[in-house]
C-alpha cells in the first residue's frame, strides 16, 4: 500500500466524524457566537457587531445577579461534594475489606442511574413541607412547624451535592486504589501516623485526580438547568435558567447567546485555574 | 544502632492456608541474614511479620529484649526497603530520605544535612534535588536504602531489593549492600529467591520451603552439607541417585556407598555436578558413561552423561573446559565418597 | 470511637445517597393521590396508570429509538475516526483530535442552543431526528476517545499480520480490529445509550411534538407532585439498574483477567 493511498484512506475514515462535528457543532457554535453580537429590533433580528448584549449583562441586575448566583452555587457544590466524597472514597478503598469493595462502590453509585429529571423531583419529595424530612423532624420534636426546605438555594445545592458526591466518590476511589499500597506502608514504616500519611503522601498524590473531578463537577454544575429549575425557588435564577427564559418568553436569542458565551468564558477560566494545579503536580 | 531478633513459635494463616509453620529463628545483632526460598514459601510474609505489617496468628517477635509482637509498623525500630522501592514520586530525593526524620520531628536544617549525608553514603549526594522518576533502577534502589537507614533502625528489612535490576547491576549492588551493612552495623534481613545472591551477601542463609525453615547456616555449610534434600536441590544443581539401606551402607546402581546414615529403607542420594570427575581417581567409581551432549560455560563444560550401569539415569557433570568433549564418547566417572549427601527418600 | 467513625460515616453517606431513591420507589406504591407521608399502600394503581398512558409509552419508545440510533451512529463515526487517526499518519492529526473532542468541553445547554439557532434560522424545523443529531454530537467525542485510547500496539501487530497474509483493508477492520476492540466498542456504545436515554436539555430544546421520556416527565412535573411520577421514575430506575447489573455481569466481568 502506497503512502498516498494510505493517506487517502485515512482521510476517508476520519471525514464522516469531522463533517458531523463541523456541521452540527462548529457551525452552530460560530453562528451562536455571531448571534451574541447581533441585536433585536422589535421582533426582527439585526446581524451586526455590537456589544449591546454584553453591556446589558452588566447593566441589568437580574442578569449579573444570575452570574453571581451561578458561581456561588457551583463553588459551594464543588467544595462540599469533594469534602464529602473524599472520606467516603477513602473508607471504601482502605477500610472496607477487599472482597466487599466492588459491591460497596457499586452501591454508592447505583442511584446515579435514576433519571436525571426524576432525581431532582425525588429530592423535591424529600424536602417538601409535607415530605419525609419535615415529618421526621416533627415526629422527633426537633421542630414544631414544618420548615421550608424545597424551593430554596439549599435544596438546589442538596440536589447537586447528591449527584456529584456519587461521581466524585467514583473518581477519587479510582485514584486511591491505583496508588501502590507500599506508599502507605513505607510512610507508616518511617513513623508517619495515619493523618501524616494522608497529609504528606496520599493527598499530594491524589491531588491531580481531585482537581480533575472538581473541574468536571464545576463544568457540569454551572451548565445545568434542571436541578435549580425544579429545586430552587423563583427568587433567584442561575445563568442556564435565564438563558431558557430568554429562549422562551422573549425569544431573545442574541442575549441568550451572549449568556452562553459568558458561561463558556467562566468554564475556560476554571480550566486555566485548575490546569495550573494539575501541571504543578504532574512533575 | 542494631539489635538482635528472636522469633519463637510463629504460625500464621491466611484464611485456612497456613503460610508460616513453627518458625523458630534467632538473628544476632549486626548479622546479615538472607531468607531464601521459592516464591510462595512464606519468606515475604515472615519479613512482613518482622516489619509489623502482618500480625502473626501465633508466636512472638522479640527485637532486642522487647516484645514487639503487637507493636505496629509505625512504632517499630525496623524499616523496610520495599521491592518496588515505594519512593514518594512527588518528593525530591532529599525529602524522601528525610521523610522519617521529619515524622520524628527533626527540624528542616538538621534533616536536610542528615538526608544529604545518607545520600552521600549511597553515592547520590549530587542528585539530592532530583525526583525519583529521573533515576535509574539501581539509583532508586539506593535511595530506598538511604531512606530506610536515615532513621537509624535497629533492624533493616529488605524485600527482594535487587529483584528489578539486571544481572550485572545486581551483582554490583550485592557488594554495595554488604559494604554499607558493615559500615552502619545494622542488622539486615534480606529476602531473595536468588541463591547466588544469598550466597554472595549473607553471613547466614535461612532456607524456607512451604512455610517452614528447612535449613540455616553459613553459605558454605548450607551449600556443602545441606540439611534436607530440598535445600540440596534449591542451592545449585544436583544429581539424584536412588539407593537402599543395607548393613554396610547404602546400595546404589554403582556399588555400595560405605557409612552408617540414619536411614531405614529407601535413600535419595545427591551429588553435585562439580564433584563428579572424568577420571577414575575418586574414592567411589561410577564407571563408564556415554556423553550425550555438552555445552561450553566458560570455566567448565556442562555435560549430560548416561552411565552404563544405570542407563535410566542422566547425570549432569561439570567437565574440564580445557579439553574438547564430543557427544557419543565414553567417559569414566568417579567421585569422593564424602561428596555424596544421603537423605531419607520418604521425606521430601 | 475512632474505630466506629468510618462505619458511621459510611452509614450516613449511604442514607443520604439512598434517601431520594428510597422515597421515590416507596411512594410509587402509594394508593393515595400524593407522594408524601403517611404511606398508605402498597398499591400498583400508579403503575397501571403509566403503563396505560399512551403519551408516556410513546415517549419511552421514542427515547429508546433515539438512544439506540444516535449511539449506533456515534460509535460508528467514532470508531472510523479513531481507526483513521491511530493507523494513518495524517497532517494536522492533533488538530483533528482536538476538534473531535471539543464538544465534551461545552455544556449540553450550549450545544443545544447552537443547534436550535441554526435549525430555526434555516427553517429546518424540530423533530425527534434533530434531537438524535444533537445526541450524536455529544456522544461522538466520548466514543472516539474511548476507542482511540484502546487502540494499542497489540492490535496493530495483529492487523499487520493480517495484511501480511493478504487481507484487504476492509477485511482487516471487520475480522481483526473490531473483534479485538469489542470490549471498548461495547463500553462506548452502552455509555452513549445511557447518556442519550437520560439526556434532557438537548431533547427539550430540539423536539416539538414527538418527545423523549425525560421531556415527557418534565411536562408531567409541571402539574405538580404525583405518585404517577414516582411510578415512571422507579420504572426507569429499575430498567437502568437491570442494564447496569447485566453489563457488570456479562460484558465487564469477561474482560477482566
Amino acid at each position: 500500500m502506497s503512502r498516498i493511498q494510505s493517506r487517502f484512506q485515512g482521510w476517508g475514515l476520519v471525514a464522516p466524524a469531522l463533517l458531523w462535528t463541523t456541521a452540527f457543532f462548529v457551525v452552530p457554535f460560530v453562528v451562536m457566537a455571531a448571534m451574541s453580537f447581533a441585536s433585536l429590533e422589535g421582533r426582527t433580528l439585526v446581524w451586526g457587531f455590537s456589544f449591546e448584549n454584553y453591556a446589558r449583562l452588566l447593566e441589568k441586575a437580574y442578569l449579573w445577579r444570575a452570574i453571581i448566583v451561578s458561581l456561588e452555587i457551583t463553588l459551594t457544590v464543588t467544595a462540599v461534594s469533594v469534602l464529602l466524597a473524599y472520606p467516603l472514597a477513602w473508607i471504601i478503598a482502605f477500610r472496607v475489606p477487599q472482597r466487599w469493595q466492588r459491591l460497596a462502590l457499586l452501591l454508592a453509585i447505583l442511584p446515579f442511574w435514576t433519571s436525571y429529571v426524576v432525581r431532582s423531583y425525588a429530592w423535591l419529595l424529600v424536602l417538601a413541607r409535607e415530605g419525609v424530612v419535615n415529618q421526621t423532624m416533627l415526629a422527633l420534636g426537633l421542630i414544631s412547624d414544618p420548615i421550608t426546605l424545597a424551593n430554596t438555594r439549599f435544596a438546589t445545592i442538596t440536589g447537586f451535592v447528591h449527584f456529584f458526591v456519587m461521581l466524585l466518590t467514583l473518581t477519587i476511589y479510582a485514584n486511591l486504589i491505583q496508588l501502590p499500597p507500599n506508599y502507605r506502608r513505607a510512610a507508616m514504616d518511617l513513623g508517619a501516623n495515619a493523618f501524616q500519611t494522608f497529609r504528606h503522601v496520599i493527598l499530594p498524590l491524589t491531588l491531580p485526580g481531585i482537581v480533575t473531578g472538581a473541574f468536571l463537577t464545576f463544568v457540569l454544575c454551572i451548565g445545568d438547568y434542571v436541578t435549580p429549575q425544579i429545586l430552587g425557588g423563583n427568587t433567584e435564577l442561575t445563568v442556564p435558567q435565564v438563558i431558557m427564559v430568554q429562549l422562551g418568553r422573549r425569544a431573545d436569542f442574541p442575549l441568550a447567546s451572549a449568556l452562553a458565551i459568558v458561561l463558556m468564558g467562566i468554564v475556560a477560566l476554571a480550566y486555566l485555574t485548575s490546569s495550573r494545579w494539575l501541571r504543578l503536580d504532574r512533575i | 544502632m542494631t539489635a538482635s531478633v528472636t522469633l519463637t513459635g510463629l504460625n500464621h494463616w491466611y484464611g485456612t492456608f497456613q503460610v508460616l509453620k513453627d518458625i523458630e529463628l534467632q538473628i544476632e545483632a549486626g548479622e546479615y541474614v538472607t531468607l531464601l526460598g521459592p516464591s510462595g514459601c512464606g519468606k515475604t510474609t515472615l519479613l512482613s511479620v518482622l516489619g509489623g505489617f502482618v500480625q502473626p496468628t501465633e508466636g512472638r517477635v522479640l527485637i532486642g529484649d522487647t516484645d514487639a509482637t503487637h507493636v505496629p509498623a509505625v512504632k517499630r525500630p525496623t524499616t523496610t526497603v520495599f521491592q518496588d522501592y515505594a519512593l514518594f514520586p512527588h518528593m525530591s530525593l532529599r525529602d524522601n530520605v528525610g521523610f522519617g526524620l521529619r515524622m520524628a520531628g527533626m527540624g528542616r536544617k538538621d534533616r536536610h544535612a542528615r538526608a544529604e549525608a545518607m545520600l552521600d553514603l549511597v553515592g547520590l549526594r549530587d542528585a539530592a534535588s532530583k525526583r525519583p522518576h529521573a533515576l535509574s533502577g539501581g539509583q532508586r534502589q539506593r535511595v530506598a536504602l538511604a531512606r530506610a537507614l536515615a532513621v537509624e533502625p535497629d533492624v533493616l528489612l529488605l524485600d527482594e531489593p535487587l529483584g528489578a535490576l539486571d544481572l550485572k547491576l545486581r551483582r554490583f549492588m550485592q557488594d554495595e549492600l554488604k559494604t554499607i551493612q558493615k559500615q552502619v552495623g545494622t542488622t539486615f534481613v534480606h529476602v531473595t529467591h536468588d541463591q547466588e545472591e544469598a550466597m554472595a551477601i549473607a553471613d547466614r542463609i535461612v532456607v524456607m520451603n512451604a512455610g517452614r525453615i528447612e535449613d540455616q547456616g553459613p553459605p558454605d555449610r548450607v551449600y556443602r552439607e545441606p540439611a534436607s534434600q530440598f535445600t540440596a536441590d534449591f542451592m545449585g544443581e544436583n544429581n539424584h541417585i536412588p539407593g537402599n539401606r543395607i548393613s554396610t551402607g547404602i546400595e546404589t546402581p554403582f556399588g555400595v556407598l560405605p557409612g552408617d546414615p540414619a536411614i531405614t529403607a529407601g535413600a535419595a542420594i545427591c551429588v553435585r555436578p562439580e564433584d563428579i570427575r572424568a577420571d577414575t581417581r575418586g574414592s567411589f567409581q561410577i564407571g563408564n558413561a556415554q556423553l550425550r551432549d555438552v555445552a561450553f560455560f566458560g570455566t567448565y563444560c556442562r555435560a549430560h552423561l548416561v552411565p552404563e550401569q544405570a542407563p535410566d539415569i542422566v547425570l549432569t557433570a561439570y567437565l574440564d573446559a580445557g579439553r574438547a568433549w564430543a557427544a557419543g564418547e565414553t567417559v569414566a566417572l568417579s567421585a569422593e565418597v564424602e561428596d555424596f549427601r544421603i537423605f531419607d527418600a520418604e521425606q521430601k | 470511637m475512632m474505630r466506629f467513625l468510618p462505619w458511621a460515616y459510611l452509614l450516613v453517606a449511604f442514607v443520604f445517597i439512598y434517601l431520594p431513591v428510597g422515597v421515590l420507589v416507596l411512594f410509587s406504591f402509594q394508593s393515595g393521590g400524593l407522594p408524601v407521608p403517611p404511606f398508605n399502600g402498597p398499591s400498583l394503581r400508579w403503575y397501571e396508570t403509566i403503563l396505560s398512558d399512551p403519551d408516556l409509552m410513546g415517549a419511552l419508545r421514542n427515547s429508546l429509538i433515539v438512544a439506540l440510533g444516535s449511539s449506533a451512529v456515534a460509535v460508528t463515526l467514532g470508531f472510523l475516526a479513531a481507526y483513521g487517526l491511530a493507523r494513518h499518519i495524517l497532517p494536522g492529526s492533533a488538530l483533528m483530535r482536538g476538534l473531535l473532542i471539543a464538544p465534551l468541553t461545552v455544556s449540553y445547554l450550549i450545544v443545544g442552543l447552537g443547534l436550535l439557532i441554526v435549525l430555526t434560522r434555516t427553517g429546518l424545523g424540530l423533530s425527534l431526528w434533530t434531537a438524535a443529531i444533537g445526541h450524536v454530537v455529544i456522544n461522538l467525542p466520548l466514543a472516539f476517545a474511548i476507542i482511540y485510547a484502546s487502540m494499542g500496539a497489540q492490535q496493530q501487530n495483529a492487523e499487520r499480520a493480517a495484511r501480511d497474509l493478504g487481507a484487504s483493508e476492509m477485511k482487516v477492520i471487520v475480522l481483526i480490529t473490531v473483534p479485538m476492540l469489542l470490549p471498548s466498542i461495547a463500553a462506548a456504545f452502552f455509555l452513549s445509550v445511557t447518556l442519550s436515554w437520560d439526556e434532557f436539555i438537548i431533547s427539550f430544546l430540539l423536539t416539538r411534538f414527538d418527545v423523549t421520556l425525560p421531556v415527557e416527565i418534565w411536562s408531567l412535573l409541571r402539574s405538580g407532585l404525583s405518585p404517577q411520577l414516582n411510578a415512571i421514575g422507579s420504572f426507569v430506575f429499575l430498567i437502568s439498574v437491570a442494564v447496569v447489573l447485566l453489563l457488570e455481569l456479562v460484558v465487564f466481568r469477561r474482560t477482566r483477567p
